[in-house]
């Protein structure tokens, strides 16, 4: 049976995009000496009959982890009432929540500056500051090959049936001259997972390579289409361009899903 | 292609391998009055009856007696003529194959040795005349350079470039009637340098002789129905081996078959293997071949077909090894 949309979104939001928090730590200094010595366990969860849906962020010494699932006794927690409001506030919509622990201002504060960094991944953020130009090239590689195997974790059928016949394979994104700006999909009989770097257990079936920072941009935030992008030579595309329009498809539909 | 061959395209369609190789020798004769010729009353089935024709003092026929035929072969040699040898596979390979390893190739002599017959190609002629042992054999000989051209004109481009190459050259073709791979003789012929087919990153086909055709088509095929990469190689030169293209394939796709007209033992599929063993890196791999037995008689294509050499047999075949792992991995857990 299909999943749920919102659940779908909801678990996309907690299981691919919540993870990328930790590259917003390590890449930027000044949200890294924010969490300096932190520890503390920031839930978030909605509720539903079938079942909640939450993930919490656990900082032990300043360094985080997320886990998927509900914890015991969080510093903050960040409750909906239902799923469709917290797919709509994380991603980027007025929703109504209920905050616990609001009253650690501190640790709130630093907390919506972590959470703020993540609307670079808005096509509509255009940052001009060159270091928050790569972190928004950064996660949002990282967020495309995350995504794709999570939604082909959480069961969207078209996603499993494409990956459910394919050998193993690796879809590979990176930016020319840039090693840390790199992610990777591998994909066997309906398997799929996601990673940082390049992928060296083989070829890559399709690899999607951007020429640079900058002439990732445009293609990132939408003002410029990938057929363009590619006659430009903004972007390269080496293997199947059947897979890359496949490719392609499923992050719109996972773009209009979560936004 | 040596300049002023006057064969083309269309000849390569209608010409055999052997006819090919006869035109090619003589043009080379015309500018290199060092090449004579020799058979062993094969001069018409070989096709070097053409060379004989046009310069009846440079070849010799040695009568039905091969192991002297390739003793004159190295005294020609020696005394600075390049010795153009010519008769079926078999017989070259087998029955004077002590005059082959000892006369020419222990002295490292400029003998070039064109077989023809090669592998199951003369197929009714029966088991006595197939010959799946000759590249195990003449690979296993030092000094001596083995060649498997995929089509007429790859033979073409071999016999030229054989010239160059110092020491014994021993190039295997078929019976003739083979099918073009090439359109063109211009796609950069080295020996012992591999030629990519087709691109891929699924699996690589590593072939030689006639099943670089078949694979060619089998890519096709299989990219058009099962949505597969596949990466077709002509390995035309068996020894010196590609090996640098092989470990390419290692790393690229994980996965390779290998091809050939021959017995699975000890050619071109035994060479890759030993390549893959000694790179260290898990592969998934398999051999085509004649499976160790003696091959059974009919027509040649009727042959393919039974041994999986044809398109239709390495289409199966590839689908059978992409379901296998060429690595244990079983973490599928993200990475972020």
């Amino acid at each position: 049976m299909a999943p749920d949309r919102n659940r779908l979104a909801a678990e996309l939001i907690l299981q691919a995009l919540f993870p990328l928090l930790k590259v917003v730590i390590k890449d930027s200094p000044s949200i890294a000496k924010k969490f300096e010595g932190v520890t503390a366990k920031i839930q978030f969860v909605a509720r539903d009959p079938d079942g909640d849906v939450g993930s919490y962020l656990s900082f032990t010494n300043g360094s985080l982890d997320v886990v998927h699932g509900v914890c015991e006794a969080p510093d903050i927690a960040f409750e909906f009432r239902t799923i469709r409001r917290m797919v709509a506030m994380l991603g980027g919509k007025p929703a109504l929540v209920r905050i616990r622990g609001i009253r650690k201002i501190g640790l709130f504060l630093k907390l919506l500056a972590l959470l703020a960094s993540l609307t670079l991944l808005m096509p509509t953020a255009r940052p001009k500051d060159p270091a928050k130009r790569r972190l928004k090239v950064k996660l949002s590689i990282y967020m495309m090959a995350a995504a794709l195997s999570r939604y082909n974790k959480l069961g969207d059928p078209e996603m499993t049936e494409w990956t459910g016949k394919q050998p193993e394979r690796i879809y590979q994104f990176s930016v020319s001259g840039q090693d840390d700006i790199a992610a990777y999909l591998r994909v066997k009989a309906g398997k799929s997972q996601a990673g940082p770097g390049t992928c060296t257990r083989r070829k890559p079936f399709v690899h999607m390579k951007f020429r640079s920072i900058d002439e990732a941009l445009p293609i990132l935030t939408n003002d410029i289409n990938m057929v363009k992008a590619v006659e430009k030579g903004y972007l390269a595309l080496d293997g199947s361009p059947e897979y890359s329009r496949d490719l392609g498809n499923f992050l719109i539909r996972i773009q209009s899903l979560v936004m | 292609m040596a300049e002023g061959l006057t064969w083309n395209v269309y000849d390569a369609n209608t010409m055999t391998q052997a006819d090919i190789y006869g035109e090619v020798l003589c043009k080379l004769g015309e500018t290199n009055e060092r090449i004579v010729g020799l058979s062993a009353d094969l001069a018409r089935s070989t096709k070097i009856g053409v060379f004989a024709a046009r310069y009846p003092d440079r070849f010799f026929n040695a009568g039905i007696a091969e192991q002297n035929m390739f003793g004159m072969a190295a005294g020609l040699a020696l005394s600075g003529l390049t010795p153009f040898v010519s008769t079926m596979a078999a017989f070259t390979t087998m029955r004077a194959a002590e005059q082959v390893r000892t006369d020419i190739c222990y002295q490292n002599l400029d003998v070039k040795i064109i077989a023809t017959h090669g592998g199951i190609s003369f197929g009714q002629a029966g088991t006595t005349h197939h010959c799946t042992e000759d590249i195990a054999i003449m690979r296993s000989m030092a000094n001596m350079t083995v060649i498997v051209p995929a089509d007429g004109i790859e033979c073409a481009n071999a016999v030229v470039a054989c010239l160059e190459r110092p020491g014994p050259v021993y190039i295997r073709i078929g019976r003739g009637f083979e099918q073009a791979c090439y359109s063109s003789d211009d796609y950069g012929f080295t020996i012992g340098k591999a030629v990519e087919i087709t691109a891929g990153s699924d699996i690589t086909l590593i072939c030689c002789g006639i099943t670089v055709l078949q694979a060619k088509e089998a890519a096709r095929l299989l990219h058009e129905s099962d949505g597969l990469s596949v990466r077709v190689i002509n390995m035309h030169t068996i020894k010196p081996l590609d090996t640098e293209v092989i470990l390419k394939a290692i790393a690229e796709t994980r996965r390779i078959i290998t091809f050939e007209d021959h017995n699975v033992y000890g050619g071109l599929g035994s060479a890759v293997s030993e390549v893959i063993a000694e790179s260290g890196r898990a592969c998934a791999f398999s051999r085509v071949g004649i499976p160790d037995c003696y091959s059974i008689v009919g027509y040649p294509e009727d042959l393919y077909n039974f041994y999986g050499l044809d398109t239709d047999g390495i289409v199966k075949k590839v689908r059978e090894v992409m379901k296998r792992d060429f690595e244990e991995e079983e973490n599928w857990e993200d990475g972020f």
